[in-house]
């Protein structure tokens, strides 16, 4: 999969910030649009309380004195002495005199009719009192005024409220659908940054995860899709190179095992190998108590052969020796430069008889095979063989026991297989 | 509960060290004769008891609301600004409406009541005048007559602004009384007076000399807001005050102090 150019990708950081400061400026609009409205209300509550409310009882109280003003001139016409219309009178006057109504033109005005009228009345019922029943009718007319009056102030004072609440209400209405758009606006942009989140960092994170989990120099080089983060990308590559630092390290780790576990020279494994892998497999053997054997050959007359050809046909013997030997073992066996040109031989799943054979027939094919020196010269070698159960007793002693059987086939002439005795 | 006994003796004994605040009040009698009754109570049908006990009451009250421990003098109004300023008295009631000159003297309270002023004659001198000037008399074409009002009220002081212009011959009294008794022996043509005193004074003219004159004024520095007056830089006492104005509104006292001596509400 191909991958975008590095400038195609931004920082964790740089989005990051940029989601924050995009979360920030949203969160911080929305808070002044809140913040505006509040202000609004405040307004509004402050005007309602400095200046409707103030307003309201001025309004109920002039209409309360405008009252009052009706209801002594109906105790003016009810009374049925001079000095209760006087009192009255006073009252009226009293009210009629009262700021509030002297501020309120339309009251001002009604009140001077009011007290003009009863102050008229009050004097000519002084002189005949059969004239009150007579100005009734006109009081009636006063009276209406006043009552009408006094409805329309209480209105308006009621109104006042109305008006401020019903701009309150309109503006609580409108923040309360701000802050819904609002919590709607950050629950989106919540959801899209968490699925940002999701699909940039947490996944990508995932299969990292997934894919460490697994590394291997037995799996495939790790594929990953394109990714946006430039950190990602950076851990991405970075576990790409350490698949391959794996691979490099394992092969590294397998040409040195084969240079610690195998002989330079012919290519079979070397002593130390063989012991421990011997030593395993006498183990297995003697566990289940199946047969093995172990030999040691010499080749004869080595050392008269590196004095008279030279140590590069020694080698070349050996190297030949080797190859031979590779060919004519079992896979299950094992065989190994035990030192110089003597050779071990372990044979799991044999008896002695069965390895005798074996190396019989080796010893021959080696006698019988011409070898051919660097020189261009043919020459033959022979090989002397010590076999020796090993199904019941340690390796060391097998080998042992092998030697000395090797010894006496030197001894009885070369190019011979010997078997231990059982005991030495 | 042994902690809460500690606390209540602790309580107790920060409220002994707390003292009651002494003030001096001083209220503006109606007749002269009360300035004499300092300590008394007054006969309830003695001329102006009314705006005397309602100036006493509320005085009493707020003194009771601050914790203030008050001793009431009755004086003439024209002393208590005076007596304010000079720290003589720590409260005053006088029926005090704002003016510009008065508040360079002395602090004010928030608003007790609101008044307008209005003349005051006997019909005879209300016909006499209309007469002469063509038409019924009011403050506003009242011309070449003896007026008189009250010593250091806002009434006075717009008399003598106009009595050149007009013609008037000012006559001053200290009480508002004084001024009812001067219509009576003729004197004075007109008073011109604070309308509720002059309602407390005309409702007790039997038989009836004396009525209200042309129309009620509240402007021109003749009506408005009615205040107590404080010494100045008593801003705490002055707070105080207005305290008490609202928590007696509040709970009604004020109200039924008034609804004692008046037939209606003074707001």
């Amino acid at each position: 999969m191909a991958n975008p150019p590095d400038h195609n990708r931004i920082s964790a950081n740089r989005a990051f910030a940029l989601l924050a400061t995009a979360f920030a400026l949203l969160f911080s609009a929305v808070v002044a649009l809140l913040a505006f409205d509040q202000h609004r209300v405040l307004e509004a509550s402050e005007r309602l309380q400095q200046e409707t409310v103030p307003a309201i009882i001025r309004f109920q109280r002039l209409a309360r004195n405008l009252d009052q003003l009706r209801q002594e001139g109906e105790r003016l016409f009810s009374s049925g002495t001079p000095e209760g219309r006087q009192q009255s009178l006073f009252i009226v006057m009293l009210v009629a005199s009262h700021p509030s109504i002297l501020d309120h033109p339309q009251s001002a005005e009604t009140a001077r009719d009011t007290e003009s009228f009863l102050v008229e009345t009050s004097r000519l019922a002084g002189q005949d009192p059969t004239l009150l029943k007579a100005r009734h009718a006109d009081w009636l007319h006063y009276s209406r005024r006043l009552s009408l009056l006094v409805d329309d102030l209480s209105v308006q004072g009621a109104s006042l409220a109305t008006d401020d609440l019903g701009d309150m209400v309109a503006v609580m209405r409108l923040a309360r659908i701000k802050l819904i758009g609002a919590l709607v606006l950050v629950g989106v942009f919540l959801l899209l940054m968490m699925a940002l989140l999701r699909h940039h960092l947490i996944r990508p994170l995932q299969r990292i995860d997934h894919t460490l989990s697994s590394l291997g120099v037995d799996q495939p080089a790790p594929e990953f899709p394109d990714v946006r983060l430039t950190e990602i990308h950076a851990v991405e590559e970075a576990t790409k190179r350490l698949h391959a630092s794996l691979v490099s390290n394992e092969a590294a780790r397998r040409e040195l095992e084969l240079l610690a576990n195998r002989d330079g020279l012919t290519g079979l494994i070397n002593r130390r190998h063989f012991m421990l892998m011997a030593e395993s497999e006498l183990q297995r053997a003697q566990r289940y108590g199946r047969p093995i054997a172990v030999a040691l050959g010499d080749l004869d007359y080595f050392k008269r052969l590196n004095d008279t050809y030279g140590h590069g046909a020694g080698d070349a013997v050996l190297r030949t020796f080797a190859a031979l030997l590779s060919d004519s073992v079992r896979q299950s066996d094992l065989v190994c430069r035990y030192g110089g040109e003597e050779f071990a031989f372990l044979f799991p799943e044999s008896s002695v008889e069965q390895a005798r054979i074996l190396v019989e027939r080796f010893r021959q094919r080696f006698a019988d095979h011409d070898i051919q020196l660097p020189n261009g010269l043919l020459i033959r070698v022979t090989l002397s063989i010590g076999l020796a159960d090993a199904s019941h007793c340690p390796i060391e002693i097998a080998l042992q026991r092998a030697d000395f059987a090797l010894y006496e086939a030197k001894r009885l002439g070369r190019n011979r297989v010997i078997v231990a005795e059982e005991t030495i | 509960m042994a902690v809460f006994r500690t606390l209540l003796l602790i309580a107790g004994w920060c409220c002994s060290l707390v003292h009651a605040a002494e003030l001096v009040v001083a209220v503006g009698v109606q007749d002269p004769a009360q300035v004499a009754m300092q300590g008394q109570a007054l006969p309830s049908d003695m001329p102006g008891f009314e705006m005397v006990a309602l100036n006493e009451d509320i005085a009493r009250e707020i003194c009771r609301r601050i914790n203030a421990r008050c001793s009431v003098h009755y004086v003439t109004v024209a002393e208590i600004l005076p007596g304010i300023e000079s720290r003589r008295f720590d409260i005053g009631f006088g029926n005090f409406l704002r003016s510009p000159e008065r508040e360079l003297q002395v602090a004010y309270s928030d608003a007790i009541w609101h008044s307008s002023s209005r003349l005051v004659g006997s019909p005879a001198a209300a016909k006499t005048f209309a007469g002469k000037l063509g038409q019924a008399v009011t403050l506003d074409n009242l011309r070449d007559a003896r007026v008189i009002a009250v010593d250091g009220s806002q009434q006075r002081a717009f008399l003598q602004r106009i009595a050149g212009e007009r013609g008037l011959t000012v006559i001053v009294t200290p009480t508002p009384v004084g001024a009812i008794n001067a219509l009576r022996d003729d004197s004075a043509d007109f008073a011109l007076l604070p309308i509720l005193n002059a309602y407390a004074l005309l409702s007790r003219d039997n038989p009836q000399q004396l009525e209200f004159v042309g129309p009620a004024v509240a402007d021109r520095g003749l009506g408005g807001s009615v205040h107590i007056v404080l010494p100045k830089q008593q801003d705490e006492l002055r707070r105080s005050v207005n305290r008490a104005i609202a928590a007696i509104r509040a709970d009604g006292t004020f109200q039924r102090i008034v609804r004692q001596y008046f037939p209606l509400g003074l707001n």
